[in-house]
């Protein structure tokens, strides 16, 4: 499949600091596409370039097969990371609002607005000005005015921060219908077991550079399908043994272990029956969280 | 264009729907027709209340003569003499008695002055009054004429002149202001003129300042509830300042209408009801506004805010904050105050050379031009060079505004310095 968005060897500085450096990235048509990164590590900037709103020092960045010029503005849809609304505007009016700016009719605007109140279960809010909303509402307003005018390229920066896992589950329905649709969805979060649920492919930024791409599962294959969880009882001495586990990470309720090379996970199995009382044994991929978190300290 | 749009009309419709606007719109006409309603009965009232004044006068040949003058020139509305006499037989030796008791009675208000005409008047010139109220201009140059009317009549009658012939050498000149405009030749007041230009300019001078800000205020209020960022994934930066300038340079002009109509409304109706209540009122004509007054008035407010209100878009964009913007925004303001400041300045050489280059300056000519022409002095000629200069003026800003404005809206958490400003206009 084409691709929706592609990145080539973009730069963009900001004075001394080099917010994006030599980034290259391809985003498949018709996919959730996971944008990760640390904090500062230069995704809003990435996003924003994307939009338009920032001009690349220079490479080139083609979205929706348009390169440079702002035509394809109306199909792309933004929810930034940190919300903005008019407070005393009316929620009725505010989507209306931002589908105008997007090309939408007021008329045509109006009676899809609704449509989405209702699915977001909002309907009672309709003449509400947003100041009046929860957090929560006022998010899945946002979200709606991002989503209206059935944009091809949506950018979601942290969609589900703040909500309940009710509205989560609605936004992630609503995303997957969106893109079953046709549409791409560049997901950009610090959560990693969302992006591992909901991403096709993904790219992981730090330090304005990528230092990881691909499909999901291509990554979790290239790291390796050989990590073993142990549910136990006991004092697991075995676990400092150097010559067996090369690290480990205590998440309370069971421990994630990645042997060392040439050590089958029957071996830490056996280890483990002769020291603790085993309720649990798992062999696995590693977690995205792991993936992220290895990469990001290894640099 | 179409998304331009979009943005004004949510902007326009944000600021006039607020019930600050409304009340603000509706309440300012009769906030000022009240204060002319209580300025114009305390004058009536003012008017009917009759002055007793107590005369010394040492001489004992001026009071009478003074009385008889006072009392032919000075009347009320209903025809009556305006001031009333009380002579108080007077010899120097009971002078300073006769001073104490009189200055308690006018210090209980039984009279309104106590006049002292003392034996050497004519030749010393001078001649004393004591009152609680020694600051009512009015009356102070309504005595100081009449005594001096008075005397010098007395004096040339010493002299062995005739005193019908005195009367008649003389006679006080009435001074009559005719106003020359492209319109013809009008007999006017030169003081109301006055007072209707500086009321005008006092208008301009406030909106330009008062939307300026409102413009400011949009900005970093949107700047500061992220709302920019969406927008800007929708528009672009100049789009967007176009709607919030437009925006509210549109509920400003709705204001201005909404006041001048009121103002159309009261000169018919509000003199009519002059007329009913104060039949004597009938001479007194107000001078007629033309209408090249009224065009130009909104010709100079249009541009004056447009000049301003980039300036002012562009501060708001590089700050976050009231504290920031108050601490910024002193070099525009004081523009606007230059100019206005210069008013009091040119309204008294209108027509002098520094008078012409200032109101050419783009920053001051939406005052000071619209005040040359109100007063007669500006040719069309100049009106149009100064139209164009802030047209050209206008272009100019809007380019380097701009680009202060592209940058610095994306600009959170600090606020932005000069110098990096100046990096802005330069690289972006």
């Amino acid at each position: 499949m084409a691709n929706a968005v592609s990145l080539k060897n973009v730069q963009k500085s900001f004075d001394e600091v080099r917010a994006v450096q030599n980034l290259s990235m391809d985003i498949p048509a018709g996919e959730i596409f996971g944008l990760l990164g640390p904090n500062g590590a230069g995704k809003t900037t990435t996003i924003r370039m994307l939009l338009h709103i920032l001009m690349p020092d220079s490479g080139i960045i083609e979205i929706l097969g348009d390169s440079g010029s702002r035509k394809i503005t109306d199909q792309v849809g933004y929810l930034p990371e940190e919300r903005g609304l008019f407070k005393k505007m009316r929620v009725i009016d505010t989507i209306k609002f931002f589908a105008e700016l997007k090309g939408l009719s007021a008329r045509k605007a109006g009676p899809l607005a609704d449509k989405w109140l209702e699915r977001v279960d909002l309907q009672e809010w309709r003449n509400r000005r947003v100041e009046e909303l929860s957090k929560g509402m006022q998010q899945k307003v946002q979200f709606i005015s991002t989503i209206l005018h059935q944009p091809k390229l949506v950018i979601l920066d942290e969609p589900f921060a703040g909500l309940d896992p009710v509205n989560t589950g609605l936004i992630k329905d609503i995303m997957l219908e969106l893109v079953h649709n046709g549409s791409t969805i560049i997901f950009s979060t610090h959560l990693m077991d969302q992006a591992e649920k909901l991403c096709d492919s993904l790219c992981l930024i730090h330090r304005g550079q990528s230092m990881l791409q691909g499909k999901l599962t291509d990554i979790k294959a290239r790291f390796g399908r050989n990590r073993c969880r142990i549910r136990y009882d006991g004092d697991a001495r075995f676990l400092q043994d150097r010559s067996l586990v090369s690290r480990y990470d205590d998440y309370g309720q069971y421990v994630e272990i990645q042997p060392c090379d040439h050590v089958k996970p029957q071996t830490i199995l056996a280890k483990a029956m002769e020291q603790v009382t085993v309720s649990g044994f798992d062999v696995t991929e590693p977690s995205l969280n792991e993936i992220f978190i290895t990469v990001v300290k290894g640099s | 264009m179409k998304k331009t749009l979009t943005l004004i009309k949510r902007e326009y419709l944000a600021r006039v729907r607020t019930k600050g606007f409304i009340i603000g719109t509706l309440a300012m006409p009769f906030l000022v027709f009240i204060l002319i309603g209580v300025q114009m009965l305390t004058a009536q009232m003012g008017a009917r209340e009759k002055k007793t004044l107590a005369v010394m006068d040492l001489t004992g040949r001026i009071a009478p003569v003074l009385q008889k003058h006072m009392s032919e020139t000075y009347k009320n509305s209903q025809n009556e003499p305006l001031y009333q006499f009380e002579h108080v037989a007077v010899i120097p030796e009971s002078l300073a008695s006769l001073k104490a008791r009189y200055t308690r009675r006018v210090q209980s208000e039984k009279v309104s002055a106590l006049i002292v005409l003392p034996q050497d008047v004519f030749d010393k010139n001078a001649f004393e009054v004591y009152a609680r109220n020694i600051s009512n201009m009015e009356f102070n140059s309504n005595l100081e004429r009449a005594v001096s009317y008075v005397v010098s009549g007395l004096r040339l009658e010493q002299s062995g002149l005739d005193q019908a012939l005195v009367r008649r050498l003389t006679q006080r000149l009435e001074l009559r202001t005719f106003k020359v405009s492209e319109e013809g030749t009008k007999e006017e007041s030169g003081m109301v003129m006055f007072g209707i230009s500086y009321a005008m300019i006092l208008i301009l001078y406030t909106a330009l300042l008062m939307y300026g800000q409102f413009v400011m205020r949009g900005v970093y209020e949107d700047k500061n509830s992220r709302v920019v960022e969406v927008l800007l994934s929708s528009v672009r930066p100049d789009q967007f300042m176009a709607g919030k300038i437009i925006g509210i340079g549109g509920a400003g002009l709705t204001q201005f209408l909404v006041w001048a109509l009121f103002v159309a409304l009261g000169s018919t109706y509000g003199m009519l009801m002059v007329k009913q209540m104060a039949p004597g009122a009938e001479s007194l004509a107000l001078p007629t506004i033309s209408f090249s007054i009224y065009l130009f008035f909104f010709i100079f407010f249009i541009f004056g805010y447009f000049i301003y209100a980039t300036l002012y878009a562009a501060l708001g964009s590089m700050v976050n904050d009231e504290a920031d913007a108050q601490s910024l925004q002193w070099p525009v303001t004081i523009l606007i105050l230059m100019g206005f400041l210069a008013m009091f300045f040119i309204i008294n050489n209108p027509n002098s050379t520094l008078a012409v280059v200032l109101s050419l300056i783009p920053f001051f000519a939406p005052l000071l031009m619209f005040l040359r022409y109100t007063v007669g002095a500006a040719p069309l000629y100049q009106v149009l060079l100064s139209i164009a200069v802030m047209i050209a003026s206008i272009y100019g800003l809007i380019w380097l505004t701009g680009r202060v404005f592209r940058v610095g809206i994306l600009l959170y958490g600090k606020r932005a310095t000069l110098p990096e400003v100046v990096k802005w206009i330069k690289y972006s």
